[in-house]
C-alpha cells in the first residue's frame, strides 16, 4: 500500500472533507426552489452591503469627511474581528473535539498533523464564507466609491482572505491550550463565555472613546483602534488604497504584505503546537467521572401544563447553552454602538423619536435571527420526543414562539429603555421606542419560527451551525422587510402628525401591520408543525 | 370493536417512487410480545415511526387502543411508550429533568410522577447519574433513560426499536423481565430486533418483513414448522434471501481477509 506524505494526506483530507460539507449543505435543501431563493437572498444581502457602503462613502466624501473616511475601515474590520472571536472559539472547539467525524478520522492511518491541518483549513474556509458575504461587499463598495486604483482590488482581496487564518490560528491555539488545563466539558462552556465577555468588554471600552469625539462631519475622525491588531492594518490598508489614509497605494501594498507575513509567521507554529497537543487533549476530553448528587429527585417539580413543561425545557436548554446567548450579546452591542456613536451619527441623521424606533426595530430584527429560526431545530435529533408525545401542534407552537420572543423582547425592551434614556426622551416617547422594539421582536420571531418549521435542521453539530449560510439570510431579510414597511408607516405619520403624537400613531399603525404578518406566519407555522415528519 | 391493542390495516408509506412499507396488516393482542424482524431497510423502523406518529401513512390505518393514530393522534399517543433505535435525548437536561418533562407532557400526578421517576432510576441503576447532563451519557445509558421515559406513564402498548442495542447484559435481561411483566399485566409490546435469539426466546408472535411487505407471520414454532423445524435464523435467512451463498464463498472471504494474516 502506498504511503503518503503529511502534506499529501492534508491535501487529500481537505478536498474530501470539503466535498462532504458541500454535499451535506446541498442535501439540507430538499427543495431546489427554496435553495435558489436563499441564494438570491444572499445576493440581495451582498448587493445591499455593497450599495450601502458605496452610497455612504460617496456621501461622506462629498461632505469632505476625510477624517471619518480614513478611520471607518479600521473600525469596520474591528467589528468583524470581535464578532468572529465570539463565533470562532466554539467553532475551533467544535471542529477539533466536538466533531462527530473525529473518532472515524482518528482511526484512519492518517498523521495527526495532517488531520489537524485539514481541520484548520476547513475552519478557515468556513470563516471565508462570512468574509465573502459581509466583508467583501464592504471593501468593494468603499474602493469603488473612492475610485481606488485597480491594484487595490486584488491586494485587498488577498488581505481579507488571509485575515481569518491569522485569527483562527490564534483562537485554535488558545482553545487547545485551555483544554490542557481544564476538562473539555468545562472548557466548552468556559471558552464560549470568554469568547463573549472579552469582545464585549473590549467593544464597550472602544466605544467609550468614540463617545468623546467632537466636531462636525468634516473635521470629525474616529479614534484609532489598537495598532497591534491585524484588523487595524487591514483598515489602514483600505483607507490608503482609497486615497484618504496615510501613504497611498504603496502603503496599502505594504499593509497587505504585513498581513501575508503575519499569516505565514503565525499559522505554521500554531499548527505545530496544536498537532503536538491534540492527541493528549483528545484523550483528556473524555476524562471526568459521574457527579453524585445528594438529592437525585430534586429536579422533579409540581405538575405543569404541557406548554409550561415545553417552555421550561427550552428555557433550561437556552440557559445551559452559551452559544445561544451570542445573538443577544451582539444585539446589545449594537445598542451600545448606537448610544455611544450618537455623537457621530446625529450630525449626519438628525435624531427623531421615529429614527430611534427604527434603530431599536433593527436591534429586534438582529436579536431575533438566531432564536426565531432555531426554535424548532434546537430539538435536534430528540424531535422524536415531541412528535411521539400527545402534544397538539398549537401547544408546541406557543412554546416555540414564547421562549424566543421572551428572549428577544427582553433585549429589545432593555435596548429601547437604554436608547430612550441616552437620547433624553420623555415617558411617551420612551414608550413608543420600547413598544416598537417589542412589536418588531414579535414579528421577527414569528417570521423566523415560520421559516424554521418549514425548513427545520435537526442534524447540526453545534447550535450556531443551524443558522449558517442561506438559512440565516432569509428570516433576517424578512424581518428587515417588515421593518422597512413599518418604517414607512412611521415616516408617513411623522409627516402628517408632528411630535410624540406622530410617533404613537406610527406605533399603532406598526402594531396593526405586524399583527397581520404574525397572524399569517403563525398560521403557516402551525400547519407546518402538524405536517412535520421526522 | 375488537380486543386488539394494536390493529394495522394495509399500512403503506411511499417516499417518492420508493415504497418503504407496502400494505402491511397485522394485530397485536393484549398480553403479547410481537417481534418485527427483517433485514436492514426492510421497513421495520418506518412502520414503527408511522405507528408512533412520527410519519404519516400514505395509505392504510393504524388503531392503537381504539384510537386512530392519524385521526385521534393525541389520544392514540397516550396509549404507548416508545424507544427509538437511536436514543437521542435533550443533551442539556439531566435524566430527572427529562423524565419530569415527560411526566408533565403526559399530565401525571406529581406524587405518582416523583415515585415513578425514583423507582425507574433505581431499577436501571441511574440514580448516581441523576444530576448529570444527558449529553455526557453513553449510548447504553441514554437507552436506559429512554426506556425509563417509555415506562414512566405506564402505557398499555410499547414500541421498542432495537431496544437491546447498547445495553449491557444485565440491563438487557432486566428489559426482558420488564417486558414479560408488562404482558402479564395485559399490555402489548411490539419490538423490532436483529437478534434472533431474543426474538425466539421472548416473542409470542413474529412477523418477518422484507422489502416493505410481511413475508411471514405467526408464532416462532409455526414459522419454524414452515421450514421443517429449522431455527428461526434459518427461517429468516431463507425467507429474506439472506443466505450468504456465492457472495461469501470460501475463496472470496479468504481474498477479503488476506491482508489480516
Amino acid at each position: 500500500m502506498r504511503r503518503r506524505s503529511a502534506a499529501s494526506q492534508t491535501w487529500l483530507l481537505v478536498v474530501r472533507l470539503l466535498q462532504i460539507r458541500i454535499f451535506a449543505a446541498r442535501r439540507e435543501w430538499s427543495n431546489s426552489t427554496v435553495h435558489a431563493a436563499a441564494m438570491i437572498a444572499g445576493g440581495v444581502l451582498f448587493s445591499l452591503i455593497f450599495m450601502g457602503t458605496y452610497v455612504g462613502t460617496r456621501a461622506l466624501d462629498a461632505a469632505g469627511a476625510s477624517g471619518l473616511l480614513a478611520t471607518v475601515p479600521a473600525w469596520a474590520f474591528l467589528v468583524y474581528l470581535l464578532t468572529d472571536i465570539v463565533i470562532a472559539f466554539g467553532q475551533a472547539l467544535g471542529d477539533l473535539y466536538a466533531s462527530t467525524d473525529m473518532p472515524l478520522l482518528l482511526a484512519l492511518p492518517v498523521r495527526i498533523p495532517a488531520l489537524v491541518s485539514a481541520k484548520f483549513v476547513l475552519g478557515v474556509v468556513q470563516n471565508e464564507l462570512y468574509i465573502l458575504a459581509f466583508v467583501l461587499p464592504f471593501v468593494l463598495g468603499y474602493l469603488a466609491a473612492l475610485g481606488a486604483p485597480w491594484i487595490a482590488y486584488p491586494a485587498m482581496i488577498v488581505g481579507i482572505t488571509v485575515f481569518p487564518a491569522i485569527l483562527y490560528a490564534a483562537l485554535v491555539v488558545v482553545t487547545i491550550l485551555a483544554l490542557r488545563v481544564i476538562p473539555a466539558r468545562l472548557a466548552k462552556e468556559g471558552l464560549w463565555l470568554v469568547g463573549a465577555v472579552v469582545p464585549t468588554v473590549f467593544w464597550i471600552a472602544m466605544f467609550y472613546r468614540v463617545s468623546h469625539i467632537t466636531g462636525d462631519v468634516a473635521t470629525m475622525s474616529l479614534p484609532p483602534p489598537p495598532s497591534w491588531l491585524p484588523s487595524t492594518w487591514l483598515g489602514w490598508g483600505l483607507s490608503a488604497f482609497g486615497g484618504v489614509g496615510t501613504g497611498g497605494s504603496a502603503a496599502g501594498l505594504g499593509w497587505t504584505a504585513m498581513l501575508l507575513f503575519e499569516t505565514f509567521a503565525i499559522c505554521p507554529p500554531a499548527l505545530w503546537l496544536v498537532s503536538r497537543s491534540f492527541a493528549r487533549g483528545w484523550s483528556d476530553s473524555f476524562a471526568g467521572g459521574i457527579r453524585r448528587v445528594a438529592e437525585p429527585l430534586a429536579g422533579v417539580g409540581p405538575r405543569h401544563s404541557r406548554i409550561v413543561a415545553l417552555v421550561t425545557k427550552d428555557l433550561t436548554t437556552f440557559l445551559r447553552t452559551p452559544q445561544l446567548w451570542f445573538n443577544h450579546i451582539g444585539a446589545l452591542m449594537f445598542v451600545v454602538y448606537l448610544l455611544i456613536g450618537h455623537a457621530v451619527q446625529t450630525p449626519i441623521f438628525p435624531l427623531t423619536v421615529q429614527l430611534a424606533m427604527v434603530q431599536i426595530g433593527f436591534v429586534a430584527v438582529l436579536g431575533a435571527v438566531t432564536p426565531g429560526m432555531t426554535s424548532l431545530s434546537l430539538e435536534h435529533a430528540a424531535i422524536w420526543v415531541l412528535k411521539s408525545s400527545p402534544l397538539r401542534a398549537h401547544e408546541v407552537l406557543v412554546a416555540k414562539v414564547l421562549v424566543p420572543f421572551g428572549q428577544t423582547a427582553t433585549i429589545a425592551a432593555i435596548g429601547g429603555g437604554l436608547l430612550s434614556a441616552g437620547y433624553g426622551f420623555n415617558l411617551p416617547q420612551s414608550f413608543a421606542v420600547v413598544g416598537f422594539g417589542v412589536i418588531m421582536a414579535a414579528c421577527s420571531i414569528s417570521l423566523g419560527v415560520a421559516f424554521d418549521t418549514s425548513h427545520p435542521s435537526f442534524t447540526w453539530e453545534n447550535p450556531n451551525s443551524i443558522n449558517r449560510g442561506p438559512r440565516m439570510v432569509i428570516p433576517f431579510l424578512n424581518g428587515l422587510g417588515m421593518l422597512v414597511v413599518c418604517g414607512a408607516a412611521l415616516w408617513l405619520t411623522r409627516l402628517t402628525l408632528h411630535g410624540t403624537t406622530g410617533a404613537l400613531v406610527g406605533l399603532a399603525a406598526s402594531l396593526v401591520l405586524t399583527s397581520i404578518a404574525v397572524w399569517e406566519t403563525l398560521g403557516r407555522a402551525s400547519r407546518n408543525l402538524s405536517a412535520l415528519e421526522v | 370493536m375488537s380486543g386488539s391493542l394494536l390493529e394495522v390495516e394495509s399500512l403503506t408509506k411511499r417516499f417518492g417512487a420508493t415504497v418503504a412499507v407496502n400494505e402491511i396488516t397485522f394485530r397485536v393482542e393484549p398480553g403479547e410480545i410481537f417481534g418485527f424482524l427483517g433485514p436492514n431497510g426492510a421497513g421495520k423502523t418506518t412502520t414503527i415511526r408511522i405507528l408512533t406518529g412520527l410519519l404519516r401513512p400514505t395509505a392504510g390505518r393504524a388503531v392503537l387502543g381504539g384510537f386512530d393514530i392519524v385521526k385521534r393522534p393525541e389520544a392514540a399517543k397516550r396509549m404507548f411508550g416508545y424507544v427509538p433505535d437511536e436514543p437521542n435525548l435533550y443533551g442539556k437536561l439531566t435524566p430527572v429533568e427529562f423524565l419530569n418533562f415527560i411526566g408533565d407532557v403526559y399530565g401525571m400526578d406529581p406524587k405518582r410522577k416523583r415515585a415513578r421517576i425514583g423507582e425507574l432510576l433505581d431499577l436501571f441503576e441511574l440514580t448516581s447519574a441523576a444530576g448529570e447532563l444527558l449529553e455526557g451519557f453513553s449510548h447504553g445509558m441514554k437507552q436506559k433513560v429512554a426506556l425509563c421515559a417509555a415506562l414512566l406513564h405506564e402505557p398499555r402498548i410499547y414500541f421498542l426499536d432495537e431496544p437491546t442495542v447498547g445495553l449491557d447484559p444485565k440491563s438487557a435481561r432486566l428489559l426482558k423481565d420488564i417486558l414479560r411483566a408488562v404482558t402479564r399485566a395485559g399490555g402489548a409490546v411490539m419490538m423490532s430486533t436483529h437478534i434472533m435469539e431474543i426474538a425466539q426466546g421472548l416473542c409470542d408472535r413474529v412477523a418477518i418483513v422484507d422489502h416493505g411487505r410481511i413475508a411471514a407471520i405467526g408464532t416462532v414454532d409455526e414459522l419454524r414448522a414452515l421450514r421443517g423445524d429449522a431455527t428461526l435464523e434459518d427461517v429468516f435467512l431463507n425467507i429474506t434471501g439472506g443466505e450468504p451463498g456465492e457472495a461469501a464463498s470460501g475463496d472470496r472471504l479468504r481474498s477479503i481477509v488476506a491482508g489480516s494474516r
